[in-house]
């Protein structure tokens, strides 16, 4: 098995045709790929720039949530963390899905009561999280003493799992299964003829195909206008810092939304991982760390938890969330072009969802019949108008927008306003 | 190792600290490692995967084998915190203590344990899957949480300063570009990272400068920078954070000493020579009455005379490439030679060391290109320190063996005045070193920089397999055999080999492996899959991060009750 993952890396050109290709050798590429080859469709090529991994996969902290805040998307998302719980038997590799537990730390009695309906919601679908008095929440999350007051949280038994696991396990399976992998190959043209996609020009050969999938996420909106093809998504960095290994000290996955969002939570290997968003991030692709970042997380993290005053920060990193305008992903064939599916828009959730989505659409792929679930998350929901806000980086503004409205749990979450014009990357950031 | 004081320094005062429960007697003001060395306790910490004994090695700070808990803050670097009166020290991550940890059991079964071993060891039975990983997590993790609350002074607003030329370190090198920006008229800031007394001791290098304003050259002792941010440096003193936004940024941080890549090497008693030259110069300490000397015999000269002088029995300089292995257990009890065509053992207490190898995260933050040979990525420069991001030049040995005859001053003069250029809003002709192709995977490195366009680092094939029981990386105990295994496996790209092993993730940051992750990728690559290179000059390091140092989120956030200049 081993000898095989290395052929599957070895470089070379890509194949002359191949029935599917997918841009993208990222957790949604990966994981669709061996969807595919487990739905009979072998003759599949991933088209990767850098490594496997590389992009915002192998940048993430792997939080696995089944409680979201609406209705429809804890369906999935339960049924994406049984994916995750499954996946070491499935693929025979320990993905170290792991239940730490996850909190919404609340500092606003508003926020409490917001939760309250939303947490009724959870019980309703079989997600068994509660809402904690103060005095709880510091006994359940000790390292919040001395801190702010806090007026609540959230917990639920949630997971994490190791990002770079998830990628092995996914590189080992494929190999075996006679999926190619084009590593160190960019895209440099889409072929259209009358009746949509017919290959793809690479650095490495052109692949004829009828069928092409943008799984590029924070890169997906240059590649889909190198197709011709029009999404609102927009690119934005989140940045994390990791501290030297303590001893078991954290013993949730920790989130807050007051007085910006933030969060923090101790792996397996004892560091802590955190960051505090920027909510005026600009959009563009930007992997390059910034110190405004450390000196900010530093700042509000002193505050909340004192304790984590002497901990050691011993890198820093960023990494990309492609943002759609409802924090939805795109997954399906776009009408646009013939061919064209996509698989992003993740807006910072596709660790947690793209291997259970995957499936979906691997299953669409191979018989045409689209889930129910996939509904939601149709490619083409948007208007010519509309686009992922500058605040897009601020889960909390859509958090505030759903609980504030006491929309029934039921309906649609609403669109956004539309602030900006729709992302162009030969105009990137500033 | 019988570490021993050897006659007095005036004037001193004692004071006593504590050492897990014990008290220890120390004088105030030498690095509280030393002390403990001095009372016998040459093991401060235990290996973070095996539990292997480690102490006082680089007396840079930068290796973390000295780390222990002190008043209730986790992971202080010892070597480099003053001795007061009422210290409490505690060691961190062994059981019961680090001088007898029963988990150092760990290490017999390191064989067995190759890493990412739990990915396909810990399946079965499904049930217990969760109770592997509750085990795995007791495992890991060394200090605890701050156990004291003092407060943190909340931090200010982000100063930000602005000079022409900005030098980091003021080692020789870094204070000729000074001197150099300076006669070419440029406004000039000089930041060090360490305070007077971690200053270099005569016998192992330079004389170091005074604080303050040298012939207009403003010099700031005691300022560490984290880290290269788009052409913004940020740095950290004991007043919190600031910004250095410069016209021209000149790298003179020098290098670490490089442990030898043999087995045993991580041992208690195994010294940087500019470690041993400190104890002895410093604080009349020796550390070892036998001595055995590795490395090149220049470098090593200044070291043995003191050692002689101290009263020490010298053996060697021996070249590295004749150590075999480091012997002992708890500590050095001898080495393993390379001798004709045989091998012997010669008894010691301490085995010295000074091979060197550049430092090079800011550059590599930079995106600035490298090259190297057996010791490592060095900067690649033109004749002028010019690299090949614009506005970033190197000095001394952050550019490898070559940048002993450099002319650092004339690479000052030109910081300066590509500064000054820059200064009318465009931006100044570049005609630095070539750039090397950033994109690694499976690509052939450019390898423009070979055909003798000016550029001074040539790489040397590295034809030698280092032992399979060495540690390539200390803090996370990768050892040269499960390094090659994953360059088998397929991953052998230096960002794919990274996330497999652990290798330059841990607390270090690959200050101290990313030379021998270098030779030993490449000694593999004969048979290696892709991404892998056949030389140790051609591996290209993995993207560099910040911070260069490790840093508290107190210090970023305000003021630390252990401020910067007492753990520098």
């Amino acid at each position: 098995m081993v000898a095989r993952v290395r052929d599957l890396l070895q470089p070379g050109p890509a194949p002359s045709k191949a029935d599917v290709v997918i841009v993208g050798a990222g957790i949604t590429g990966l994981a669709l790929a061996r969807e595919l080859a487990g739905r009979g469709i072998r003759d599949v090529a991933i088209i990767e720039r850098r490594y496997p991994g590389s992009g915002a996969t192998g940048r993430n902290v792997a939080r696995i949530r089944a409680m979201q805040l609406t209705d429809e998307l804890t369906r999935v998302a339960i049924a994406c963390q049984a994916k995750y719980d499954r996946m070491a038997d499935d693929l025979r590799f320990n993905v170290l899905f792991y239940r730490l537990g996850y909190a919404w730390v609340l500092y606003q009695q508003a926020e409490v009561e917001r939760m309250r309906p939303i947490v009724e919601m959870h019980h309703a679908l079989g997600v068994h999280s509660r809402v904690l008095s103060p005095e709880d929440t510091l006994r359940r999350l000790p390292v919040l003493r001395g801190g702010e007051p806090v007026a609540g949280a959230v917990l639920h038994d949630d997971a994490i799992v190791h990002h770079d696991a998830v990628v092995w396990a996914h590189l080992e399976h494929l190999a075996a299964s006679g999926v190619r992998l084009v590593a160190g190959a960019t895209v440099t043209g889409i072929e259209r003829g009358d009746d949509g996609v017919t290959g793809v020009q690479t650095t490495a050969g052109a692949i004829s195909t009828r069928l092409v999938v943008n799984a590029t996420d924070g890169w997906s909106s240059e590649l889909n206008q190198l197709a011709g093809v029009r999404t609102p998504n927009r690119p934005f960095r989140r940045e994390v810092l990791v501290t030297a290994p303590l001893r078991r000290s954290v013993d949730a996955a920790i989130t807050f939304y007051q007085p910006v969002e933030g969060w923090f939570n101790q792996t397996l290997r004892g560091e802590i991982v955190m960051g505090v968003v920027d909510p005026a991030e600009l959009a563009g692709v930007d992997q390059q760390s910034s110190f405004e970042f450390l000196r900010r997380t530093a700042a509000v993290m002193t505050r909340k938890a004192p304790a984590l005053a002497g901990v050691t920060v011993i890198r820093q990193w960023a990494g990309m969330y492609d943002v759609s305008p409802d924090h939805l992903p795109l997954v399906g064939p776009t009408r646009q072009i013939e061919g064209w599916w996509q698989a992003n828009g993740w807006s910072g959730r596709g660790m947690l969802l793209a291997p259970y989505l995957a499936e979906l659409l691997a299953a669409r792929i191979a018989t045409g019949i689209a889930h129910p679930y996939l509904a939601q998350f149709d490619p083409d929901r948007f208007d010519e108008t509309s686009s992922a806000a500058d605040t897009s980086g601020d889960y909390y503004a859509r958090y505030k927008q759903e609980t504030t409205e006491s929309r029934p749990a039921s309906q649609p979450a609403p669109e956004p306003e539309p602030a900006q014009p729709p992302y162009n990357p030969d105009h990137p950031r500033p | 190792m019988t570490a021993s004081r050897i006659g007095q320094r005036a004037p001193q005062r004692e004071v006593e600290i504590e050492f897990d429960g014990a008290r220890i007697r120390a004088v105030e003001g030498e690095p509280v490692a030393a002390s403990l060395l001095v009372a016998g306790r040459g093991i401060l910490s235990r290996s973070f995967r095996f539990h292997r004994p480690r102490g006082l090695m680089c007396s840079t700070g930068q290796c973390g084998w000295c780390e222990c808990e002190v008043d209730g803050v986790p992971s202080v670097r010892t070597c480099r915190l003053l001795a007061r009166d009422g210290l409490a020290v505690r060691s961190e991550h062994a059981l019961p203590s680090v001088g007898r940890d029963i988990l150092g059991l760990l290490d017999w079964g390191s064989r067995l344990a190759p890493p990412t071993f739990y990915h396909h060891r810990f399946l079965r039975p499904r049930f217990l899957r969760k109770a592997y990983l509750d085990v795995l997590r007791w495992f890991g993790g060394r200090g605890h949480l701050l156990a004291s609350r003092t407060a943190w002074k909340p931090g200010g607003e982000l100063r930000r300063e602005r000079v022409d030329v900005v030098v980091i370190g003021a080692g020789t090198s870094g204070l000729a570009a000074a001197a150099g920006a300076r006669r070419a008229g440029a406004k000039v800031m000089v930041l060090e990272a360490d305070v007077p007394p971690f200053w270099n001791p005569p016998a192992y290098g330079a004389a170091s400068p005074g604080a303050g304003d040298h012939d207009g050259m403003d010099i700031r002792p005691g300022t560490t920078t984290l880290g290269w941010y788009g052409g913004v440096v940020g740095v950290v003193d004991r007043h919190g954070t600031f910004e250095v936004e410069a016209g021209a940024v000149v790298v003179a941080t020098g290098t670490y000493e490089r442990v030898p890549l043999v087995g045993g090497a991580d041992r208690p008693g195994v010294l940087s020579a500019r470690l041993v030259a400190r104890l002895i110069e410093r604080h009349a300490i020796l550390p070892g009455r036998r001595a055995i000397l590795v490395g090149e015999a220049e470098s090593l000269a200044g070291v043995g005379a003191l050692l002689a002088r101290a009263g020490a029995s010298v053996a060697g300089p021996y070249a590295t490439a004749s150590l075999l292995a480091v012997n002992g257990r708890r500590r050095v009890s001898g080495v393993r030679l390379r001798d004709g065509a045989g091998t012997r053992v010669e008894p010691a207490d301490i085995v010295v060391f000074s091979d060197r190898a550049p430092s090079v995260e800011l550059l590599l933050q930079a995106g600035a290109a490298t090259a190297g040979d057996a010791a490592g990525p060095s900067a690649l420069v033109d004749g002028a320190g010019r690299t090949s991001v614009p506005g970033v030049f190197a000095v001394g040995g952050a550019v490898g063996p070559a940048g002993r005859q450099q002319d650092a001053m004339a690479a000052g003069t030109e910081a300066a005045a590509y500064a000054a250029a820059s200064q009318g809003g465009d931006a100044p002709a570049w005609d630095g070193c070539a750039p090397m192709r950033r994109t690694r995977f499976a690509g052939t490195p450019d390898r423009r920089h070979r055909d003798g366009t000016g550029c001074s680092v040539p790489g040397t094939p590295h034809g030698q397999s280092p032992p399979p029981g060495a540690i390539v990386c200390f803090c996370e105990d990768v050892r040269v055999r499960e390094v090659v295994t994953e360059v088998h496996a397929g991953y052998g790209d230096p960002e794919l080999l990274k996330r497999r092993t652990g290798a330059l993730t841990g607390p270090c940051q690959g200050k101290y492996c990313l030379a021998a992750l270098a030779c030993t990728a490449a000694s593999a690559a004969p048979d290696g899959g892709p991404g892998a290179q056949p030389d140790a000059g051609a591996w290209l390091p993995p993207t560099g991060r910040p911070p260069v140092r490790p840093v508290r989120l107190g210090d970023l956030a305000g003021a630390h009750p252990l401020a910067v200049a007492d753990e520098a």
